[in-house]
């Protein structure tokens, strides 16, 4: 399968943004030719405990980029990357949220409507796993059901400071059908990977895209129709 | 000539330089994190030793950090080393008992404070008209007992034995070492004479260890070697006595620096302090540090001397290639030369400039009036030094500028609390870098006895807590040296916890480390006061943020801040509305930390300067400011880039958003910014002040509620500032209504296009509005939503509309209402 992140480690830098959305704006403009690439915009939100290493995955997979002292996150970042995939060309518009349990309540917020997640715990601490664990429960009542889920084991780099068996996980992951990879967002391991699995299991020629869940945002799949340079809020998902 | 002010001989200082002991390649700690390199936790620790003011201390001024884990410190330096004296036969048996009562008062206040100079020589003692200084006595301690650095911090001759005995990494500092330094010190004054001067390295080391076996007298057995017994004989009993005890072989029977100085030898040099004369702190016009930091904007950098003057020389780069690289990452023959690890030379800072540049400051700007009745003696006064007009950074590095700022503000802040005023008056100017930790205090209200609060607060008892606050710290603001040092660390987790525990209504939200930050950067070396500070400022800035259930508080906020966007710039708010790009998405961690963990400490300084003059609501001001910089970025784009732009915040123009958030702040009255929430210790809402406003409610209006006061303010003192649109029905109009305002009937307009033109004659009037206040005044039959937001949709600036309708002002101010029959 020929499948890989385009410019996954070059975005660099706010052009990443500008750039992406260019991108987006000029393939939609095209005629409607049979030949074109399909284009598929998905909403995907990172949940699990501060210090985990969300916005450090983040960070690598749109910018290529690694900050040891990378800051707290507070309510949330957002960012995009595309990535081709086959001949479709994903677009990810990606909610990092903040990891203290305190802002919970503004969690739904992100995952309403969104079609993937990735939640993240960190090898070498336990806790971070059970929460993972609840992220996962409350996505699967409170999301989108077709939702996509990934577990990300990050920080494995540190493998040998492990608290979390792979194997654990594993069938931890099995058992709710979830994606599950180790990652590193410092030596980029399974970084690009566990976006592009995310990326293959998506549904990529049904309209609606799955979103649904909760109130608010349109939970309707959007048609990247010419002048609509972005999509409502943290809501909607479109092939076309 | 007033420059002979600055050029008192107390008032010349210098540097020395070392490297700290660098970490082997790509090192990891625990947490995954890389290790905090040593020159930083000894920039950390330093830190503190720029706090001892004693004058038999040379005072410690800054710590700078090189490259390659360079550490430089200044330090106050003045008079020449008392080895340079020694064999000139220059000193009296009294000016020896006089040297060592002075050490020993220097070395008391450092083992009072738990440092251990480590260090003592004849080397680093200065000496000048009678009086001493210790110099260099931090060294030891800010390497952590030598354990940052990879060269031995011991003066050959002076260090007592024990230290040669024991395991290097099982010293701990034990200041009895410093007694041991001092009995040999005033062996070679008391003999004249500098010890084993002709033996090399490994002799004296055997020579020092050799006084263990010795079963008599050290000191005796010293003056034999030297052929001094004769001198010796002649040193008087009780001075001969201290050196005895001094150079006592067992550390613990060697008697403190406390316990000498009880003895009767020094009686003739205690000062007799009566009890009124040591609560009065003497006031000097201006210390060695303010000195140090106008020199440093003179020109002077501290770098570039020791460059000059030979200490820091630099090896061309390929030299320091390594010699062998492993293919897993080891680096070999990359050592550094360890004679180059320490130079003890010391480099003298030249003055010249300083003196030059500052020769014309008259003898009175030394002296500022702070406050007089006297017109005569006012006008005496020397003009003021002009700086008006220029950029902050500009005034911030104009050395003239900050020599009469720093003057009056160091005077204004000694008399403190009862200068305030006067205080808040010249931080409105501009805040002088140098003082604004205490500039700040003293805004925020930090009371005298702060520290003896904090000391009591529990920080240390574990709780729920800890984990958040540990993963928050070590990556907030890292960039910053102090607030990625240990000691800062420490510092953080402990005014972190301190405050948890002091503000049980609260809890630590993420993001409270990035607020504290700021404050700790200021008051590095008093805690206390960064605690204090920050718990006076959460009450006033932050009032109820911080609940456990917060978004009652933040969605106020940010609906307030919808409004305030849609009050001043219609346009960016009707583009932002139509993406859906609402501030819940961006602008919560702009307000709950009030901008601190979006920009970098150097902005947020800048930017707090002005917040701590304002009220809660300035924080709103700053907000529209940033994005009135952005603002056609924001128009152009759609909600992705909008939304992109703000995760990766570009460079926003602090001083610009300062001076537009004023001019917003200015512009808006007071309550189109009221919120439920506000914490009404500072705010007192009366009657004619807007209250009972749900968040429901509120959430739905786009334009703000202006209340009856500020209206009327405005019709009375400048009624050509204000528009006043009646949107009831003509005959209620025409029966009465506000002089001057005009009649646009609810019923009469079309809503359904977004056209001014739809109100009928009035339009021009709106339409052109440049700088007017809308005021919409309606009742209770009339809709008090869609008319406004009908205007603001129509792009007309400044909308608001009055809390509580047309009634409310009929009983209050009969005054400006007028009846109208006569207008058809």
């Amino acid at each position: 399968m020929s499948s890989g992140a385009s410019g996954g480690g070059g975005g660099g830098g706010a052009a990443s943004g500008g750039g992406n959305s260019n991108h987006q704006r000029g393939a939609a403009q095209r005629p409607n030719g049979q030949t074109q690439n399909k284009i598929c915009q998905f909403k995907l939100v990172l949940l699990g405990e501060s210090a985990v290493g969300k916005s450090s995955l983040v960070l690598r997979f749109v910018k290529g980029q690694f900050h040891e002292y990378q800051e707290s996150t507070i309510g949330a970042a957002f960012l995009t990357q595309t990535i081709c995939l086959d001949d479709t060309t994903v677009k990810f518009e990606i909610w990092d949220t903040a990891g203290q349990e305190r802002y919970h309540s503004l969690a739904p917020m992100y995952y309403r409507g969104a079609q993937a997640a990735i939640v993240v715990y960190d090898i070498t601490n336990q806790d971070t796993f059970g929460r993972a664990k609840t992220w996962v429960k409350e996505l699967q009542r409170q999301a989108s059901p077709t939702i996509v889920i990934a577990l990300a084991g990050n920080k494995q780099d540190l493998a040998n400071k492990r608290m979390v068996e792979y194997e654990e996980a594993q069938a931890y992951a099995d058992e709710n059908g979830l994606l599950f990879m180790e990652t590193s967002a410092k030596t980029a391991m399974n970084v690009s990977e566990i976006f592009l699995a995310i990326a293959r299991k998506l549904p990529k020629n049904d309209q609606s895209g799955g979103g649904g869940g909760g109130a608010g945002g349109s939970s309707q799949g959007r048609r990247l129709a010419e002048g609509d340079s972005g999509s409502r809020g943290p809501a909607g998902a479109c092939c076309k | 000539m007033s420059v002979s002010l600055l050029k008192k001989p107390q008032m010349h200082f210098g540097a020395i330089t070392f490297f700290a002991k660098q970490h082997k390649d790509d090192v990891c700690g625990s947490n995954g994190l890389p290790l905090t390199p040593n020159s930083i936790i000894i920039y950390g620790r330093a830190q503190i030793l720029k706090t001892i003011v004693n004058p038999y201390l040379c005072r410690y001024l800054d710590i700078i950090r090189g490259k390659h884990e360079r550490t430089i410190a200044v330090s106050q330096y003045c008079g020449k080393p008392l080895s340079s004296f020694i064999e000139k036969s220059v000193f009296s048996f009294t000016d020896i008992k006089r040297i060592a009562y002075q050490v020993l008062q220097g070395l008391k206040e450092l083992h009072s404070r738990n440092i251990v100079h480590h260090n003592l020589s004849s080397e680093n003692i200065l000496y000048e008209n009678g009086n001493i200084k210790l110099f260099n006595y931090g060294l030891y301690y800010m390497t952590d007992n030598g354990k940052l650095v990879s060269f031995p911090i011991v003066q050959l001759l002076y260090t007592a034995p024990e230290v040669y005995l024991e395991e290097f990494k099982e010293i701990i500092a034990n200041p009895k070492v410093d007694i041991w330094s001092l009995g040999i010190i005033l062996a070679e004054l008391t003999l004249n004479k500098l010890l084993w001067s002709s033996l090399i390295l490994g002799q004296r080391i055997r020579k020092v260890l050799s006084l263990v076996q010795s079963t008599t007298s050290v000191f005796e057995r010293i003056a034999r070697e030297h052929n001094c017994y004769d001198r010796y004989q002649a040193i008087p009993a009780d001075l001969k006595e201290i050196i005895e005890v001094c150079l006592n072989i067992y550390s613990e029977d060697r008697p403190t620096a406390a316990e000498l100085l009880e003895k009767g030898i020094f009686d003739e040099f205690q000062v007799q302090k009566t009890d009124w004369l040591s609560l009065l702190k003497m006031y000097e016009i201006f210390t060695i540090s303010e000195l140090y930091y106008w020199w440093q904007l003179t020109g002077g950098d501290v770098l570039q001397e020791l460059k000059r003057q030979g200490l820091i020389r630099s090896s061309p780069p390929i030299l320091s290639l390594p010699h062998l690289v492993l293919i897993e990452g080891t680096i070999l023959g990359q050592d550094r030369n360890p004679a180059t690890l320490y130079d003890p030379k010391i480099v003298e800072m030249p003055m010249e400039t300083l003196y030059e540049r500052f020769k014309n400051i008259s003898f009175s700007c030394y002296y500022p009036l702070i406050q007089t009745k006297s017109e005569i003696i006012a006008q005496s006064e020397p003009e003021p030094y002009d700086a008006t007009g220029l950029p902050l950074v500009i005034k911030e590095k104009d050395p003239e500028y900050q020599f009469h700022r720093v003057i009056l503000l160091r005077r204004l802040l000694h008399g403190y609390p009862f200068t305030r005023d006067l205080i808040v008056k010249e931080a409105e100017k501009d805040i002088p870098p140098l003082f604004r930790g205490d500039i700040w205090s003293a805004l925020l209200n930090v009371r005298g006895d702060y520290e003896r609060q904090y000391a009591k607060i529990d920080k240390a008892t574990p709780t729920p807590t800890d984990r958040q606050i540990e993963v928050d710290i070590p990556r907030c603001h890292q960039y910053n040296e102090l607030l990625s040092s240990m000691e800062g660390h420490k510092k953080l987790k402990r005014i972190l916890k301190a405050w948890v525990n002091q503000n049980t209504q609260y809890v630590y939200w993420q993001g409270l480390d990035s607020l504290t930050a700021p404050f700790l950067y200021l008051n590095f070396n008093d805690e206390a006061k960064a605690f204090s500070c920050l718990s006076k400022f959460v009450p006033k800035y932050l009032h109820n943020f911080f609940l456990k259930d917060n978004s009652a508080v933040i969605e106020e906020y940010l609906a307030k801040f919808s409004q305030l966007i849609a009050f001043h710039d219609p346009v960016l708010a009707n583009h932002l509305y139509e993406i859906n790009f609402y501030p819940q998405l961006f602008a919560i961690p702009w307000f709950l930390t009030l901008f601190s963990h979006v920009f970098p400490l150097h902005k947020i300084l800048h930017l707090w300067d002005k917040v701590l003059l304002g009220n809660s609501s300035f924080s709103l001001h700053i907000g529209l400011s940033v994005l009135t910089q952005l603002r056609d970025r924001l128009l152009n784009s759609g909600f992705n880039e909008c939304i992109l732009l703000f995760s990766d915040l570009p460079e926003v123009d602090i001083e610009k958003c300062v001076i537009l958030s004023a001019e917003t702040f200015q512009k808006t009255p007071g309550s189109i910014t009221h919120r439920e929430y506000e914490n009404e210790e500072f705010k007192k809402t009366g009657e004619l002040d807007i209250s009972g406003v749900t968040l429901q409610d509120l959430k739905k209006e786009r334009c703000p509620r202006i209340s009856v006061s500020d209206l009327l303010e405005l019709i009375r003192n400048s009624p050509d500032k204000a528009i006043v649109v009646d949107i009831r029905n003509i005959t209620q109009f025409n029966r009465c209504s506000v002089r001057d305002s005009i009649n646009i009937p609810f019923s009469s307009v079309c809503f359904s296009e977004n056209k001014i033109e739809n109100v009928g004659h009035h339009s021009n009037v709106l339409k052109d509005n440049l700088d007017k206040i809308v005021v919409v005044v309606g009742d209770e039959e009339t809709d008090l939503e869609l008319f406004p937001t009908f205007l603001l949709n129509c792009n007309v600036k400044f909308v608001c509309v009055l809390h509580g309708g047309f009634n409310i002002l009929l009983p209050i101010s009969p005054t400006i209402l007028a009846s109208q029959n006569h207008i058809s």
